[in-house]
This record gives structure tokens, sequence and C-alpha cells, in this order.
């Protein structure tokens, strides 16, 4: 029993050692003071420094910002930092989360937990209508990707033009095979855009029935060779996940489409 | 992050930069070819001809890329410049999220 006194003890004198700074995860729409345990970056405390009806989630830290040469290291930090905004969302309700090393410094004479409190107090207004905006719900991505192979065999099939230009490329002699060839792989290009245009707005019109909000995204380069992605989207929605999961489903199951589905994570592109 | 250079790669790189730019190169005569052709200014000789220039203009390419093993520092070239004109045209097309990317930074 006297043991763990001393240790808590121990902990309080350490953390004071240097702890101008107040490293911010996120906001959250909660008035209380809660303690959510040793889960920040590097086993810090984490805790909620409330304003009204909002608080920050903090943990203490020296007022500088954590750098590291090392990408492993700044990797773990960012994890950290994100599931720290996860578990706030779990148990605080809805927050605003902010991005990995936001700290709020404050000099000698100032009290730390005042700043943090000066700055939700000033910013007071604009947090408030974020977080009405994202209240009660949560982001979704939704990566969409084809096989371009399969794609572009289904529009052989279907295209009479393709098909003939296809047959006629046998006939010919050596040098003109090749132009046929440059030709042909020219149309199913032009083919292939305008159908990725098609799909891009089927896809969208469908997701868009059962999302609040989407945000289109830049497409990412596919790992996987012959895959290329088509769209990648960020989805606000407060609706069960399932509705959403429905609908990719029906695109997951058709021939040669590929759907990515990820979250529920903090509204992170919508603040 | 730090660039290591030695001679083997630095040859490597090199290579692979020139082999690029001349794949991009004929890409783009790849091109005025089938204008060309598909314009009916080309006669069925010449069509045969040209063709026949750039296909093995293909293959010497491709040679040479499997015989100095290549391939991939050719393809991660190309992939940098798409991504570099991608960027490009993405903030013309998107001035929105140009915008933000500047308050950003």
């Amino acid at each position: 029993m006297s043991r763990e006194t001393q240790e808590v003890d121990s902990k309080v004198v350490t953390s004071e050692a240097d702890t101008r700074g107040r490293y911010l995860y996120c906001v959250a729409e909660n008035s209380q003071e809660m303690d959510l345990g040793n889960i920040g970056i590097d086993g810090n405390n984490v805790y909620t420094i409330p304003y009204q009806d909002i608080s920050g989630v903090v943990h203490n830290c020296p007022a500088q910002p954590y750098e590291s040469k090392d990408n492993k290291v700044v990797e773990d930090w960012v994890m950290t930092h994100e599931t720290v905004v996860e578990t706030a969302l779990e148990r605080l309700g809805t927050v605003l989360p902010l991005g990995f090393d936001t700290i709020i410094k404050a000099d000698e004479e100032e009290d730390p937990e005042e700043m943090v409190k000066a700055w939700l107090k000033e910013d007071y207004q604009r947090l408030r209508e974020k977080l009405d905006k994202v209240k009660g719900k949560v982001e979704y991505g939704v990566q969409i990707s084809w096989d371009t192979k399969i794609v572009s065999e289904k529009l052989i099939e279907k295209g009479q033009e393709l098909k003939d230009l296809d047959q006629e490329i046998k006939s010919k002699p050596k040098g003109t095979a090749y132009m046929y060839k440059q030709k042909l792989e020219k149309l199913m290009r032009g083919k292939i855009e305008k159908e990725a245009e098609r799909c891009f707005k089927d896809f969208y019109e469908m997701i868009k029935g059962v999302t609040d909000e989407i945000k289109v995204e830049k497409l990412k380069k596919e790992e996987e060779p012959g895959r290329q992605m088509l769209m990648n989207l960020s989805c606000l929605t407060d609706k069960d996940a399932k509705i959403l999961g429905d609908e990719l489903e029906k695109i997951n199951n058709m021939d040669g489409f590929f759907v990515r589905f990820t979250g529920p994570w903090p509204p992170y592109s919508f603040v | 992050m730090p660039i290591d250079i030695n001679e083997d790669n630095l040859k490597h790189g090199l290579l692979g930069l020139v082999i690029a730019l001349v794949e991009i190169i004929r890409d783009a005569l790849k091109h005025q070819a089938l204008r060309r052709m598909e314009g009916g200014s080309l006669n069925d000789e010449e069509v045969e001809r040209l063709g026949s220039a750039l296909e093995e203009i293909d293959i010497a390419i491709d040679h040479m890329k499997e015989e100095q093993g290549i391939s991939e520092t050719v393809k991660s070239v190309r992939n940098g410049l798409d991504d570099l004109v991608d960027d490009v045209l993405d903030q013309m097309v998107n001035p929105e999220r140009w915008a933000k990317e500047e308050v950003k930074k």
C-alpha cells in the first residue's frame, strides 16, 4: 500500500519537471473533468480541460514540438495520437480531431491550463459550429478500384468497333498491325476513361444516398498490379455502418470491382 | 533522407532516367504517327514502314531495360513525373484544394 502511494508521488514529481505545454489531441463536446488514463504519447496521462460545454483533451508536455529523425518513432506517435482521439470519441462523445503535434504553450508566469481554456474560449463559436456539424457522426473511408484487364475485356465484348479492329489487326502485315494495335489501345483508353466517369457518377449517387456528406479525395496508386483506383472518398454519416456497407457490397460484388471500406474514424476530413 | 551515391547506383539511375526520356519521346512519336495515319496522309506502305520502325524501337528499349536491369528505375522515374503532372493538373482543376494546402503551409 505504501509502495503504491510512493509510485504515484514520484510520477507527479517527474511530470512537473517541464510541463509548460499542453499537447492537444482533440476538442470534445463534454463538460466534465475526466481522466482517460496513461494512454497518451509516451504513456502520458490524458485528461480533459473543460470550458463551458466543450473540453480540450490533453496531456502535459514540455513546451516544444515532438520531433524525431526516426520515422518509426514518429509513426508510433501518430498512431498513439489517433488511438487517443478514438478513445475520446468512444468515451466523451462528439470530437473534433486535431492534427499531430498541436501544442499550446504557456510562458513562465502563465498557467498552461488557463491557456487551453483561453483558446477554447476565443475559438468557442467556431468550435461549437463544427461540433454541431459532426455531432453524432463518424467518418468512413471508401476506396473503389477496378481491374483494368477485366474491364477492357468487357468493353471489347460490348463494343463492335473495338471487336472489328481487334479482328482486322490479325489480317495486316507486321508494321501495319503494330499501328493498328496502337490505335486499338488508344480507343481502349478513351473507352475506359468514359467508363470510369460513368462508374464514378453511379457509385457517387449510390453512396450519396446513404451518407450525409462526401468528400472526394485524391486518387492513390494501387499497390496491386493491374488494379486502378477509381474513387477515394471520405464519408460522413450518422447512420448505421451497415447501410453504407450494404451499398458498397453491391459494388464489390460487380465483376472486376473492389471496395475498401475503413472506419469508423473520428471525422478527420470534416473539421 | 540521405542519398546513397556510389558509382553503380549512379550509373543505374542515370541510365534509368535516359531510358525514361527515350520512352517519353517514343510515346510522342507514336502519338504523331497515329494521328497521321488516322488523318489519311500516309499511304499503306508508309504506315507499314512507320509501324515497323516504332515496333523496333519498342523491342530495343525493352531489351535494354532487361539487359541493364533498370525496368523498375524507369518505371519509378515515369511514375514520379506522372505524379508531378498530376499534382499540377489537380491544382488547376481544383483551386479550392490548392488554396487550402497553401493555408496549411
